[in-house]
């Protein structure tokens, strides 16, 4: 109960005192004015994702900041000593820190359940009012699309790759019997091997004109019947293309050898942009597996082939898509991972607060709040840094950077990466944000780390001195 | 044989230095300090500022951690929440959450304390009803003056009905009314068995209502004891009448010059209180219903607060017993002992209180070392004697039997 205490009178303060309620007037000022000012790419579809990945992005964002501020609590009640009235009734310093915590967390629950509910809501408002001036064929063709392609939770799968290391032993092999790596100094097999897989890969991902390429998917879950759909989703990355910039080609779906039916799909697709295709799911086998071939020659009798090349880049790589649920529990699935870093933060700045004054814990839970959404991206300049070599001491700068590449390695210990638990871009792209990813989230971010970042704070706090004012 | 209680409150060899940035000695804020504290004494904490008070105070309370020796609150440390639940602070200033408006400051201590809404609701209407601030329980503290955060203040103190109170600097920021009301409660609390640590630089505050003293300088013990014993003056005798005529006078300034061969030091009118002129005043305006946006004249003392403590029963046998046990000796009277005038805005329930037997401990008994010949009233009665005319009568008497020996 007195935790409960604790958290309403967070809440409270929150309303109260006016910060809560500045943030959720910009939460909703941001989602509601959104819509009138993103297009997308003009279809239905592109302004609903815009609108999505903007309206969710901007609610994580400023209920991130609101997080951090609302820690101010616990740093004014030291600074204005209405600690000492807290601490002298029946509350545990643990009470007390984890109330703080559950105050900001219902806080963040309810603004972030309601800015779903006004994003739910506007999503509607776009559905009915984008493309009044068009027919109504074409704008019912555009809320098909964004029913079966955007509004929808679809699992994707991504291509199996051929094993490319048999051809790169034999090319390997060939090259040391024509003598190709004879005298170079310091010859590293492993990496000339590695060097030559790639290179197949890279062959593999080319299609010239007039050839094709066979892709293979596993585990299809789906269910197999005509009447179902599924789809495909590649991009048309194409080399040397018709001045019109059409791509015309076919795709095949099925193995007959596999006891299944071939569904043949012409296109003309417009070069360099994401397409769809759909197909029926009987194209897939009894074993969950799924053939699908790119045929590089013009379908279309009388139009002029033209000398594509195709490029299906690891970056943009095909994928095979069903459904495997709705929009709606998508949403609430993504709102869960948001909130599981949401709740990671929030323990950060009650940490940062029972050690620090406000200025100080806010700069302090932004710096983790900036490390936490560009973890990845530190990850690749510590790599780039080169930890682990044995020149640290050579000169000073190698010495600072290795420091720093060292601290940023221990950082990730704690410090957990917000842009691998970023589900926005998968419920905008219609991807189902996976159970298993979403558990994923709630282990790490929360019953972890928070775990262990409220723990530290509980820690510092017991040891404090209330009475003595930090600065 | 008086059985000898735990005390609440007990330190040993306390100390607190407080360190700078680089951990080095900055000041040493309490040395050596030895207390005991028993159950039902109303205690007094003097010193000037900086005397270490309010920091002993903070060690007491857990808020501070002590730099050598050892506390005990009921013979647990401070920071044990079993403890803190028997505990009320009033802290020097009323650190409230302005956002709150006073019902709900006093629901969300309630909150921390378990107790249940009905009772909640219940104990902050009353204690409301009680610091005078009925009338506001709906305005934010924001836009209370100080005097008014303080009646919150000592109303949040109340609100888990306390076995320990400490209250820091109560009445400052109050108005002669409000301080008034605060030693009154003070003295109520203390007859119904709690037991209060009262830290002040006003001495009359201390010396109106507290049992013992302990005098702090520069972080140490200065003196202690109990308080009537250290301000009573033994060479001097005050006898308070009536007013009487020139010619009186002169026969009891005769009288003593022939029994005691004495001078009389002084004889005055003694003056009203301002305090106690002040409260006249308001309480006619009060009468009036003259319209205030403050705080009005306090309501009873709560029930709630108002059953003894479980030790103070106990005591109450151990008193009774002991006091049939005692000789009755002479009570000597000082100017502590003057009756004050009916004065009080509207006290019906103090009136009842005082009109009902004490259930107070009598702590001079409790008191090993004290000695039982200088007999020192019970503390209710030292607060409000009736003047003792059967001393003039008997001084009278005295003189007309030593003219009879004497014409004889």
């Amino acid at each position: 109960m007195p935790i409960w205490a604790v958290a309403r009178q967070m809440i409270a303060e929150g309303i109260r005192m006016k910060i809560a309620l500045v943030f959720l007037a910009l939460i909703g000022a941001v989602i509601v004015g959104l819509p009138f000012s993103v297009e997308g790419d003009s279809t239905l579809s592109g302004a609903v994702q815009s609108f999505m990945a903007y309206g969710f992005s901007a609610t994580a964002v400023l209920l991130s900041m609101l997080t951090i501020f609302m820690s101010r609590s616990l740093s004014d009640e030291l600074v204005n000593r209405q600690i000492f009235l807290v601490m002298t009734k029946p509350v545990s310093r643990w009470q007390f820190v984890v109330g703080k915590w559950l105050g900001i967390t219902c806080l963040n629950a309810v603004f972030l359940v309601s800015a779903g509910l006004t994003i739910y809501g506007m999503i509607h408002y776009i559905r009915i009012s984008h493309g009044s001036g068009a027919g109504e064929a074409e704008r019912s063709s555009e809320r098909k699309a964004l029913a079966e392609e955007v509004l929808v939770a679809r699992h994707a799968l991504r291509v199996v790759l051929p094993d490319f290391s048999k051809t790169a032993e034999r090319e390997f092999d060939r090259n040391v019997e024509e003598g190709a790596y004879a005298g170079i100094p310091d010859f590293n097999v492993e990496a000339e091997k590695a060097r030559l897989r790639k290179k197949h890969e890279a062959r593999w991902r080319v299609v010239p004109p007039l050839s094709s390429r066979v892709f293979r998917f596993e585990n299809v879950l789906c269910e197999r019947s005509r009447e179902v759909f599924i789809h495909l989703r590649y991009k048309a990355d194409v080399v040397n293309y018709a001045p019109d910039e059409v791509l015309r080609a076919a795709w095949v779906f099925g193995d007959p050898a596999n006891e299944t039916p071939e569904y043949i799909v012409p296109i003309r697709h417009r070069v360099d942009r994401f397409h769809s295709i759909r197909f029926p799911s009987d194209a897939v086998a009894a074993d969950h597996t799924l053939r699908v071939e790119f045929v590089n020659r013009n379908p279309f009798q009388g139009e002029r082939q033209f000398g594509n090349v195709m490029d299906f880049r690891k970056s943009n790589e095909v994928e095979v898509l069903f459904d495997v649920g709705s929009f709606e529990g998508n949403a609430v699935r993504l709102m869960v991972l948001m909130m599981c870093k949401l709740m990671f933060l929030a323990a950060v700045a009650v940490l940062m607060t029972t050690v620090f004054s406000f200025p100080v814990a806010s700069l302090g839970s932004f710096t983790v709040y900036v490390i936490a959404g560009a973890r990845s991206f530190l990850m690749e300049a510590v790599d780039f840094m080169g930890v682990g070599s044995d020149s640290m001491f050579s000169s000073f700068s190698a010495f600072a950077g290795q420091l720093i590449a060292h601290v940023i390695t221990m950082a990730q210990w704690v410090v957990p990466d917000f842009g691998y638990y970023d589900g926005v871009e998968t419920l905008v792209n219609g991807r189902n944000v996976g159970l298993v990813w979403v558990l994923q989230g709630v282990g790490e971010l929360v019953l972890l780390k928070t775990v262990i970042v409220l723990g530290l704070a509980v820690l510092l706090f017991h040891r404090r001195e209330v009475a003595e004012v930090s600065v | 044989m008086v059985k000898q209680s735990l005390p609440v409150v007990q330190t040993a060899g306390l100390c607190k230095t407080f360190k700078d940035f680089w951990r080095r000695p900055r000041v040493e804020a309490v040395k050596d300090l030895n207390l005991a504290i028993k159950p039902g004494e109303v205690f007094g904490l003097l010193g000037p500022n900086g005397s270490g008070k309010t920091t002993t105070i903070k060690m007491l309370l857990g808020l501070l951690y002590p730099s050598r020796g050892r506390i005990s609150l009921f013979g647990k440390a401070p920071t044990d929440v079993v403890v803190k639940a028997r505990i009320g602070f009033l802290p020097e200033e009323s650190y409230l959450y302005r956002f709150l408006v006073a019902h709900e400051t006093l629901d969300y201590f309630g909150r921390l304390f378990r107790l249940p809404k009905a009772l909640r609701n219940e104990r902050a209407d009353r204690l409301l009803d009680m610091v005078g601030l009925k009338h506001e329980a709906k305005r934010p503290l924001g836009e209370y003056s100080k005097g008014m955060a303080r009646r919150i203040g000592l109303a949040q103190a109340l609100i888990n009905d306390p076995e320990f109170l400490i209250l820091d600097e109560p009445t400052t920021g109050l108005d002669p009314i409000g301080a008034r009301q605060i030693k009154d409660l003070i003295r109520e609390l203390g007859d119904k068995g709690k037991t209060i640590l009262l830290s002040s630089h006003v001495l009359a505050d201390v010396e109106d209502v507290c049992d013992r003293v302990t005098i702090l300088y520069g972080g140490q013990q200065r003196a202690a004891g109990d308080i009537g014993e250290l301000l009573s003056k033994r060479d001097v005798t005050q006898i308070t009448t009536p007013a009487l005529s020139e010619e009186t006078v002169e026969q009891v300034r005769g009288l003593i010059q022939k029994l005691e061969k004495k001078d009389i030091l002084d004889v005055t009118h003694p003056h009203q209180r301002l305090e106690e002129f002040f409260l006249r005043i308001v309480e006619e305006a009060q009468a009036a219903n003259i319209v205030t946006s403050g705080a009005r004249a306090g309501g009873a003392l709560p029930e709630f607060l108002k059953v003894p403590t479980a030790e103070t029963t106990a005591d109450v046998v151990e008193t009774l017993v002991e006091a049939a046990d005692r000789p009755s000796v002479a009570v000597p009277v000082t100017p502590a002992a003057l009756p004050e005038p009916a004065v009080e805005p509207s006290r019906e329930v103090l009136d009842d209180l005082l009109s009902t037997p004490s259930l107070r401990s009598d702590d001079t008994a409790e008191e090993p070392a004290a000695p039982k010949a200088a007999t020192e009233p019970p503390r209710a009665s030292r607060a409000r004697p009736a003047a003792d005319s059967g001393v003039i009568d008997s001084l009278i008497q005295r003189a007309e039997d030593g003219e009879n020996e004497g014409s004889k």
